[in-house]
């Protein structure tokens, strides 16, 4: 009985060294910012006033919440969906004897590793409007300047492009493992039974590879929701909030307008986002793919 | 055992090539792979411009960076811009402190991701689901969701604007503590069992018989979590106020906005960018194996 318990202990203790930290780094805030989104404080008050579901009534009746949701989902949508088919099509691109294919690796991959902040800085030269490549490019193919990252209607594009940039050539190499894993007896055999190449891509490749595709829209998403960095640098959610997604007004109405409640209720609100995220993506997960 | 599979591989490969060779022309599948080639150099261009962009423009004088047409080749380096650049803010501090910080968080994710991994592999205890399930819901919402909290959390604790809270709030890290799971996942219990009955304590047995048995996972974690931290802005320009302890995101982007005068002296600025990224760079081209193979590792995290 004794040795049973101490065997608990024991087990409990080498727990501790993360879990102590988790609890009060990640579980411990979770209930907290909770807590705030139902009180009206501004960093300085000495006392955090109750003010029920004022918050949450006060966002639902917000246009400039709605309009972060907006594009907080153009976000997600033009991030996730181009870096997964991208990704992709480069492993498919890669993915028969390439010479110098550790090369290309190198290359497609070498965005993911750098420092956002130090490339968005980059990227916000190239996007300069007079004297910037991107327009001379778009000069080339006879298209007239753009204001880029000035302009309202450009602007979140002009994000995505440096988002994408970063993140296809991380979501290629996962693709380039599972597209290796694939069984190339099933793929020779539909090749003797005379199926084309995009017939065994769409019936044989791609329900295969399934599980990866699942588990890339769910880690980016994530990311997605959880971008700053070159929101911050080149944007700052501007021109006209036109790239100021939910995760940037929270941090603007926390740090910028002390805002602690109203802040708190737009990072529940994020939170409850991934939450129903997470459980559509679980039973979609158990229906729709094949391990 | 590798040399068979090697051997079945190469096998394979060549059966699918005689099957290729059946079906497709010769003709058609050269046009192919040269329309592949064509591709993917054009793509890996592309994707390595802005890098080669933001080195000459750092080499180009002030005039003829604002010149449009922009010109693809400066008419003389000035070599100077980077020198001007690394001498206008204290760079070496900022890629000193990001680097020692990065290094401290690693070294204390190694321990506590493995003993927390160990405990949840091969130990029995009674909340031991309860935490598994924790961990998968730490892995689905995003951290920067709860950083005002965490914020009150630090200043409560008196540590904001110090190394102690940056490195203490970032020090447990539910992916890593995953890698090593899966990672001790993989080790036969028997293995724990022979070490219990020589006598050995758990954490014997984790240092001395798992840890050398998975140090390719170790290696993948220590790796992406300096990259990461290395890289890391948001939360780190939260916490520091103090120009001294910043890291080297925050760093650069105060040249930005300050100190490069917000796009007056872009050659200094693009110069900044570019040695800042430079040390990462080199690091992924000598860990690029042990880089990609944390795919490997995190594709199999989704399945468990």
């Amino acid at each position: 009985m004794r040795l049973k318990l101490w065997r608990e202990t024991e087990a409990v203790l080498f727990t501790l060294p993360a879990l102590i930290p988790l609890l009060i780094f990640w579980l411990g805030p979770l209930g907290y910012i909770v807590y705030l989104s139902f009180t009206d404080w501004d960093f300085m008050s000495p006392d955090k006033l109750f003010v029920g579901l004022d918050n949450y009534s006060y966002l639902l009746t917000n246009s400039e919440f709605y309009r972060s949701l907006k594009v907080t989902l153009l976000f997600g949508f033009g991030s996730v969906l181009p870096t997964i088919v991208g990704g992709l099509a480069l492993a498919m691109l890669m993915n028969s004897k390439i010479k110098s294919s550790g090369l290309f690796r190198t290359l497609l991959f070498s965005p993911w590793v750098t420092p956002t902040v130090a490339v968005s800085i980059a990227w916000s030269w190239i996007f300069e409007p007079e004297v910037g490549l991107a327009n001379l490019l778009l000069g080339w193919v006879g298209i007239s300047p753009i204001g880029w990252l000035k302009d309202q209607n450009w602007a979140l594009v002009a994000v995505l492009i440096v988002t994408l940039w970063k993140s296809i050539g991380w979501s290629m190499v996962f693709y380039l493992v599972a597209l290796r894993n694939l069984p190339s007896d099933l793929l020779e055999a539909a090749s003797i039974d005379g199926a084309g190449s995009w017939d065994k891509f769409r019936s044989i490749t791609l329900p295969l590879i399934s599980p990866t595709t699942f588990f890339l829209s769910i880690i980016l998403t994530i990311q997605s929701l959880q971008a700053y960095d070159q929101i911050n640098v080149m944007t700052q959610g501007g021109p006209a909030g036109s790239t100021r997604t939910l995760l940037y007004m929270y941090y603007q109405s926390a740090f910028e307008s002390f805002n602690v409640g109203e802040a708190s209720s737009i990072a529940v609100v994020i939170i409850l986002i991934c939450v129903l995220l997470s459980g559509v993506s679980f039973l979609l997960g158990r229906r729709l793919v094949h391990y | 055992m590798n040399m068979t599979t090697l051997s079945n591989q190469t096998r394979k490969d060549n059966r699918r090539e005689e099957v290729q060779k059946r079906k497709v022309p010769r003709a058609g599948k050269g046009f192919a792979t040269a329309l592949r080639y064509l591709l993917l150099v054009l793509v890996s261009l592309t994707m390595a411009f802005p890098f080669y962009w933001m080195v000459i423009s750092g080499l180009k004088t002030n005039d003829e960076i604002w010149q449009f047409p922009p010109t693809f080749w400066p008419e003389t380096f000035r070599w100077n811009n980077y020198v001007d650049a690394w001498q206008s803010a204290p760079f070496a501090r900022y890629i000193l402190n990001s680097t020692g910080v990065a290094a401290a968080i690693c070294l204390i994710q190694v321990i506590n991701s493995s003993m927390m991994a160990y405990a949840l592999t091969h130990m029995r205890f009674r909340i031991k689901g309860v935490l598994t399930g924790l961990i998968l819901v730490g892995y689905m919402i995003p951290s920067t969701a709860v950083y005002l909290p965490s914020y009150l959390v630090l200043s409560e604790l008196k540590l904001l604007d110090s190394y102690t809270g940056l490195i203490v709030s970032n020090c447990v890290s539910v992916f890593s503590i995953f890698l090593i799971r899966q990672a001790f996942m993989q080790v036969s219990h028997e293995l724990v069992e022979a070490g219990q009955l020589d006598g050995a304590s758990h954490f014997r047995i984790l240092w001395t018989i798992m840890t050398p048995l998975v140090r390719s996972s170790f290696a993948v974690m220590v790796l992406i979590t300096f990259i990461d931290q290395y890289n890391n802005y948001f939360w780190p320009m939260l916490i520091t106020k103090d120009p001294n302890l910043q890291l080297v995101s925050a760093g650069l982007r105060s040249f930005f906005v300050e100190g490069g005068a917000y796009g007056l002296a872009w050659p200094q600025i693009m110069a900044a960018s570019a040695f800042t990224i430079a040390p990462l760079l080199i690091l992924f081209l000598f860990t690029q194996k042990t880089i990609m193979q944390s795919v490997n590792i995190t594709a199999g995290v989704n399945k468990n």
